[in-house]
C-alpha cells in the first residue's frame, strides 16, 4: 500500500512538473509594494487555533526554582546533586543553567525529560522537595507558566451550569397500596423486567433487552438497581429507571453494596487490559461516582472481602493475622493501623451496633477463641475459649440481639501430608446474649452433622437443618433472657436443605434445592408449629421472599437447569398464586424495602387493630376483583363474537357445499352422526359379560 | 371417570383413530401389529397381522369397510375390516409415515420417508378395487417433496385438495388436479406431529414439537388459535360437541429417563378452543401421549401413549356441565 501511495504522489507531483514545464507559467507572486489587509483569523480562522504556538514541545521541560546560587567553581558539584535528584525519574535530555554575568547560577534550572509521561510525576512527586535547610526546591512544568501567564487579568464568574433535579428516588414506597416489586432476569436476549406485583395481576413497570450482560443486584435498601457490563456497572433508579452513576470497571464479578448504600465495591479477577494499573475491589461513592480507595486482594478470602458496618462508618477485612479497619468517609486506616491478632480467621459486624465479632484458631497450645471486640475504641467485650475446634462459623441476630457462633468440632485429628484430617465431627452452637451483662453465652451440642442454621429475622428462635440423609431433622430452638436455649420442635425425616424464614419472622420455609432437593416446600408456622402446607416445585433452585412476608417466589433457573424454568408464586401460607413458565428465566428479585420508620409502639398499635384495616383490605380486594373479572369475561365476549362471526361464514360455506359432498359418499347425509339413519345397518353385537357357574345340587 | 385401558400392544401407539360411526377405535403400533377395538367396552375386536415393522400411520375409510396402515417396513397395505384380511399390499422405497383415505375413499393418500437416498414423495392411489393387481399400479399423482418432509397430512372434504404438514414446521396445500402447490404457511417452528379436522373439516388443528398446538383455517390456512404448553405436543383433537381441545405430548422419549413422570408432564391437557386458556388436565398416561381423538359423539375420548397403553375415557357429567363464563 505504502508503496502504491509514493507512486501516485510522484505520479502527481510529475504530472505538475509536466504542466509547469508545459506552458508558461502565470506570475503569483505579489508586487513589491503590496500590503497584505487580509488577517489571519479572516483566512484559516478554522485552523488557527492549531497555529503552533511557542510553547509547544516543551511539554518535557520542567523549571526547578530554588536552586543555591553557587558560582562557577561549583556548578559542576550542583549539577550532581540536581542530576541525583531528577535522573531516578527518567531520562534527562537536556539541562540549562541561567549564569548571571559574573558567572554565578540564577537559582533556578530548566531539566527536558526525553518523555512527557514523566514530567507529570516528577513535579508532584519533587515539588517542596527539601535539599538543605535554606534550600527548597519549586518544582513546575514550563508550559505551567505560559498558561498561568495568559490568565485574563478579569476574573469572570463561571456560568453556573443548569440544576438538574434528581428523580424521585424513593416513588416506589409511595405506592398507595404498598405493592412490592419484583425484577426478573431472561438470559436469551438478557432482558430485564420490572413488575409491580399488583393485584390481582401483576403490571409491567419497565422492560429492557441487554439490559445486563450477566446478572442484576438491588441496593440493600432498594432505591438502585446495579446492571452489570463488560464495562463496569450501571446503577438505575428512579420512576423511569434512568442511569443514576457509572462505575466503570472492567469485567466485574461481584458488587457489594454498603448496609446505607453510601459506597458500592466492585471486584474483578479479570480486569482491564487496557488498564492494567487497575486494582482489582474498588470502593465507590454511590452519591458522586467517584472512586474512594482501591486494593488487590491478599489470598484467597471469600466475598465480600470488606465487610460495613452498620452505618457504613468502617469497613474491615481480615489479613495474615490482622484485622484491618478501614473508616469512611477519610478511607485511612482507623487509628493508622490494623489490629494484630494472631491466627484470625474470620470476623462479622454486628448488623446493630459497632462491634465485630472474629474467631482465632487454634495454635499449639493456644486455644481458639471468639472474641467480641468494640470499635473505635477497641474494647474487648467478650472472649471466650473454644478446644478442639475445626471451623466456626458466624451468625449475628438480624437485630443484633444475638451472636450464635457455629463450632465445628472434632474429636480425634491427624495429619496427613499437610493436610489436617479431622474425625468424629460434631457441632457446637455457641449463643452470645449480646444484651445482658457481661455477655452470658450458652451452648448447644448437636452430634450430627449440621446442613443449614438460620435465625429468625425478627424474634429470637433460630431453626436448623441436621441429621444425615434421609434421616434429615429440623429443629427449632428459642433463646430468652437468663435462660439457655430451649428445643420447642424437631420435625424428623424431612426432605430439605434450605431454610428461609419469613422477612417478618414467624414463618418459615423448609425447602429442597438443587439436584439432590428435588425441590420439595414446606411451609410451616412457628407459633403453634403447624405445617401448612406440603408441596413442591421441581428442579427448584431459588427461594425468595418479598419484603412484607406475604409473598414467596420460588423459581428454576436457566443457569442451573435447562428445561422447565420459570417463577411460581406462593402466598406465605403455602398456597399457589401464580405460575410462570418462561423460557430461559435466570433470575427473580424482589426490590428491598428500607425500615419502617414505625416505631414498635406505632407497629403494635396496628397489629392490635388488625380487625378494623382486615374489613377495608377485603372489601377493596373484593373489588379489584370483580373488576377484573368483569374485564376477562368482556375479552372473552369479544373473542367469543369474533370466532362466532368467523363460524357462521364457514358454515354457511359449508352448507353450500353439501350436495358435492353427499356425490362423494353414495349421496348419504354423513354430516351428522344421526343425519341419515334410513342407510344404517344396524349390526347387534354381543358381548360376553360374566360367567357363572352354579352347582346344582 | 373411570377409563378403559386397552392393554394389547408390547410396544408404543403411534396413531389412534375412531371410525365414523364411533363404535370402533383403530390403534397401530411400533409393535407391528394394528388392532381394533370396541370402543364401548374397550373388548379387543381383532389384529390386523402382516407388517414386519413398526406402524406409523392407520386410516379408516367411511363406511368401516376397509382399513389402510403405513408401516417402517416399506409397505402400506389395506386390510378388509370385517375379515382382518390383508387385501392389498403396496412395497415402497422407505417408511410410509402418513396415509389417509379421502372424504369419498375412492382414493387414498401416503408419504413416504425421505430415506436410503430416496425422497419424501406424496402418492395419490386409486383404491376403488382391491385385487391382485393392485400392487402393481400405477399410482394417479406422484408428488416429490424436495424440502422437508411430510410428517402429517388431511385431505379437504371435496377430494380436491390434500394440506400436509412438514418436519420443519412448514404447513402446505396442494391441488390435485395438478399437483401443485396452492398455498404454504409457516407458523411452527419445529415438526408438526399431528394434524386433524374439526367436525365438518372447515378448520384443523396441528400438533407441534415446538410446544404449541395451532388452529387453521381450511382454506386460507389462516392463523387462527394458538395452544400453548411446556412441552412438546405430540397430537391434538377438537371435540365434535364442545368448544374444546385436547392436546396430547410430553417429554420426548429419550429425554424421559432424565425426569421424573410428574415433570415429564405426560397428561391430557383441555383448552377451549376459542380463550386458549387451559381448563382441565387427565393424568394416567406414564410416558408421552402420542395420539389423541375424541369419539365422534364428543361424549369421550382416547389417548394412546408411549407407554403402549390406550386409554379411553368417558366424560362425567360435570364435564358437560362446566361452562366458561362471557
Amino acid at each position: 500500500m505504502a508503496k502504491k501511495k509514493t507512486d501516485d504522489k510522484s505520479d502527481e507531483s510529475s504530472k505538475l512538473n509536466d504542466s509547469d514545464s508545459g506552458s508558461e507559467e502565470p506570475n503569483f507572486s505579489d508586487p513589491e509594494d503590496y500590503v497584505d489587509d487580509i488577517s489571519d483569523s479572516e483566512l484559516l480562522g478554522d485552523l488557527l487555533h492549531q497555529k503552533p504556538k511557542e510553547t509547544d514541545g516543551y511539554e518535557n521541560v520542567i523549571v526547578v526554582d530554588g536552586v543555591p546560587q553557587v558560582g562557577p567553581n561549583r556548578l559542576e558539584k550542583l549539577k550532581s546533586v540536581i542530576n541525583k535528584i531528577f535522573n531516578k525519574f527518567g531520562n534527562i535530555v537536556n539541562e540549562y543553567y541561567p549564569v548571571t554575568a559574573d558567572g554565578t547560577t540564577k537559582g533556578y534550572v530548566f531539566l527536558e525529560y526525553s518523555n512527557a509521561n514523566h514530567v507529570l510525576e516528577v513535579v508532584n512527586l519533587t515539588n517542596n522537595w527539601k535539599l538543605d535547610k535554606q534550600h527548597t526546591l519549586s518544582v513546575n512544568l514550563f508550559t505551567d507558566f505560559d498558561k498561568y501567564d495568559s490568565i485574563p487579568d478579569k476574573w469572570e464568574p463561571p456560568t453556573p451550569s443548569p440544576y438538574e433535579g434528581q428523580a424521585d428516588l424513593h416513588y416506589y414506597l409511595l405506592d398507595p397500596d404498598a405493592y412490592d416489586q419484583f425484577a426478573v432476569v431472561t438470559v436469551n436476549v438478557q432482558s430485564v423486567q420490572i413488575w409491580q406485583n399488583t393485584l390481582p395481576e401483576p403490571t409491567l413497570v419497565e422492560e429492557r433487552n441487554n439490559w445486563t450482560q450477566t446478572y442484576i443486584k438491588w441496593s440493600p435498601l432498594g432505591t438502585y438497581l446495579a446492571t452489570f457490563h463488560k464495562l463496569g456497572i450501571a446503577l438505575w433508579a428512579g420512576p423511569q429507571f434512568t442511569q443514576h452513576k457509572k462505575f466503570t470497571h472492567a469485567y466485574v464479578q461481584y458488587i457489594d453494596f454498603s448496609p446505607c448504600e453510601k459506597y458500592l465495591v466492585t471486584f474483578s479477577a479479570q480486569g482491564d487490559p487496557a488498564n492494567p494499573d487497575q486494582k482489582s475491589i474498588i470502593i465507590w461513592d454511590v452519591r458522586t461516582g467517584l472512586e474512594k480507595r482501591s486494593f488487590n486482594p491478599e489470598g484467597p478470602s471469600a466475598w465480600p472481602i470488606f465487610r460495613w458496618s452498620h452505618d457504613d462508618k468502617y469497613f474491615g477485612r481480615v489479613g495474615n493475622d490482622v484485622l484491618s479497619i478501614y473508616e469512611t468517609p477519610s478511607f485511612g486506616l482507623l487509628d493508622k493501623k490494623s489490629i494484630k491478632i494472631n491466627g484470625i480467621r474470620d470476623f462479622n459486624w454486628s448488623p446493630t451496633d459497632n462491634v465485630v465479632a472474629y474467631w482465632v484458631a487454634e495454635d499449639k497450645d493456644v486455644p481458639a477463641s471468639v472474641t467480641l471486640l468494640e470499635l473505635p475504641n477497641r474494647n474487648e467485650i467478650r472472649k471466650k475459649n473454644l478446644f478442639n475446634v475445626a471451623d466456626c462459623k458466624i451468625h449475628w441476630q438480624k437485630s443484633g440481639d444475638y451472636l450464635c457462633v457455629k463450632v465445628d468440632r472434632y474429636s480425634k485429628v491427624r495429619k496427613e501430608k499437610n493436610e489436617t484430617k479431622y474425625s468424629g465431627m460434631y457441632c457446637n452452637f455457641e449463643i452470645f446474649h449480646m444484651r445482658e451483662k457481661q455477655v452470658p453465652v450458652d451452648s448447644v451440642e448437636i452430634k450430627e452433622p449440621i446442613q443449614a442454621f438460620a435465625w429468625e429475622p425478627v424474634g429470637t428462635k433460630f431453626a436448623m437443618i441436621h441429621g444425615e440423609s434421609p434421616n434429615i431433622n429440623v429443629s427449632f430452638y428459642e433463646v430468652k433472657v437468663g435462660l439457655a436455649p430451649i428445643l420447642l420442635k424437631k420435625f424428623e425425616k424431612r426432605a430439605c436443605n434450605h431454610l428461609f424464614w419469613s422477612p417478618g419472622g414467624q414463618f418459615i420455609v423448609l425447602a429442597g434445592l438443587g439436584a439432590n432437593g428435588g425441590g420439595s416446600l414446606e411451609f410451616v408456622d412457628t407459633n403453634e408449629f403447624l405445617v401448612m402446607n406440603t408441596t413442591d416445585h421441581f428442579q427448584m433452585s431459588d427461594v425468595e421472599w418479598d419484603p412484607t412476608g406475604r409473598y414467596i417466589f420460588t423459581g428454576v433457573s436457566f443457569w442451573k437447569c435447562k428445561v422447565d424454568t420459570g417463577y411460581w408464586m406462593w402466598s406465605f401460607q403455602g398456597k399457589i398464586l401464580k405460575r410462570i413458565n418462561l423460557e430461559r428465566f435466570a433470575q427473580i428479585l424482589w426490590r428491598p424495602r428500607p425500615a419502617t420508620p414505625l416505631t414498635e409502639k406505632q407497629q403494635k398499635e396496628i397489629k392490635k387493630n388488625l380487625k378494623k384495616y382486615y374489613a377495608q383490605f377485603e372489601s377493596k380486594d373484593r373489588m379489584r376483583q370483580s373488576k377484573a373479572s368483569k374485564e376477562l369475561i368482556e375479552k372473552r365476549a369479544a373473542l367469543m363474537e369474533k370466532f362466532n362471526q368467523y363460524r357462521e361464514q364457514q358454515i354457511s360455506r359449508w352448507e353450500e357445499k353439501k350436495s358435492r359432498r353427499m356425490a362423494l359418499r353414495n349421496n348419504v347425509d354423513t354430516d351428522e352422526l344421526d343425519a341419515d339413519t334410513d342407510n344404517v345397518e344396524e349390526e347387534i353385537v354381543e358381548f360376553f359379560v360374566k360367567e357363572e357357574i352354579i352347582p346344582i345340587d | 371417570m373411570k377409563p378403559l385401558i386397552l392393554q394389547g400392544h408390547e410396544r408404543s401407539i403411534t396413531q389412534i383413530k375412531y371410525n365414523r360411526e364411533g363404535d370402533l377405535l383403530f390403534s397401530a403400533s411400533k409393535d407391528n401389529k394394528p388392532n381394533v377395538w370396541y370402543s364401548l367396552n374397550g373388548e379387543r375386536l381383532g389384529s390386523f397381522n402382516g407388517h414386519q415393522g413398526a406402524i406409523w400411520c392407520i386410516d379408516v375409510d367411511w363406511t368401516t369397510t376397509k382399513c389402510m396402515t403405513g408401516a417402517g417396513d416399506n409397505t402400506c397395505k389395506i386390510w378388509d375390516c370385517e375379515t382382518g384380511k390383508e387385501t392389498g399390499n403396496i412395497p415402497t422405497a422407505s417408511s410410509v409415515r402418513t396415509c389417509m383415505f379421502s372424504y369419498s375413499a375412492n382414493m387414498a393418500v401416503y408419504t413416504t420417508d425421505k430415506a436410503m437416498k430416496q425422497p419424501c414423495e406424496i402418492f395419490i392411489i386409486d383404491v376403488r378395487t382391491i385385487d391382485d393387481s393392485f400392487s402393481r399400479q400405477e399410482p394417479i399423482l406422484r408428488i416429490p417433496i424436495s424440502g422437508s418432509r411430510v410428517s402429517s397430512i388431511l385431505w379437504d372434504n371435496l377430494d380436491e385438495s390434500l394440506i400436509t404438514g412438514h418436519e420443519n414446521g412448514e404447513i402446505i396445500q396442494w391441488d390435485l388436479k395438478t399437483g401443485k402447490k396452492i398455498n404454504s404457511i409457516k407458523e411452527h417452528d419445529q415438526l408438526i406431529n399431528d394434524m386433524q379436522w374439526n367436525k365438518d373439516c372447515t378448520m384443523f388443528i396441528t400438533a407441534s414439537k415446538d410446544h404449541t398446538a395451532k388452529l387453521f383455517d381450511a382454506e386460507t390456512l389462516m392463523l387462527l388459535k394458538t395452544y400453548k404448553t411446556e412441552r412438546p405436543v405430540n397430537s391434538a383433537a377438537i371435540s365434535p360437541i364442545a368448544e374444546h381441545v385436547v392436546l396430547g405430548g410430553g417429554q420426548e422419549a429419550m429425554e424421559v429417563t432424565t425426569t421424573s413422570s410428574r415433570a415429564g408432564k405426560f397428561d391430557s391437557r383441555f383448552f377451549h378452543l376459542v380463550f386458549e386458556e387451559e381448563f382441565a388436565r387427565v393424568k394416567g398416561h406414564f410416558g408421552p401421549i402420542n395420539s389423541v381423538c375424541f369419539h365422534p359423539d364428543g361424549k369421550s375420548y382416547a389417548s394412546g401413549g408411549e407407554d403402549g397403553f390406550v386409554r379411553v375415557h368417558s366424560f362425567d357429567s360435570s364435564y358437560f356441565e362446566y361452562n366458561f363464563d362471557y
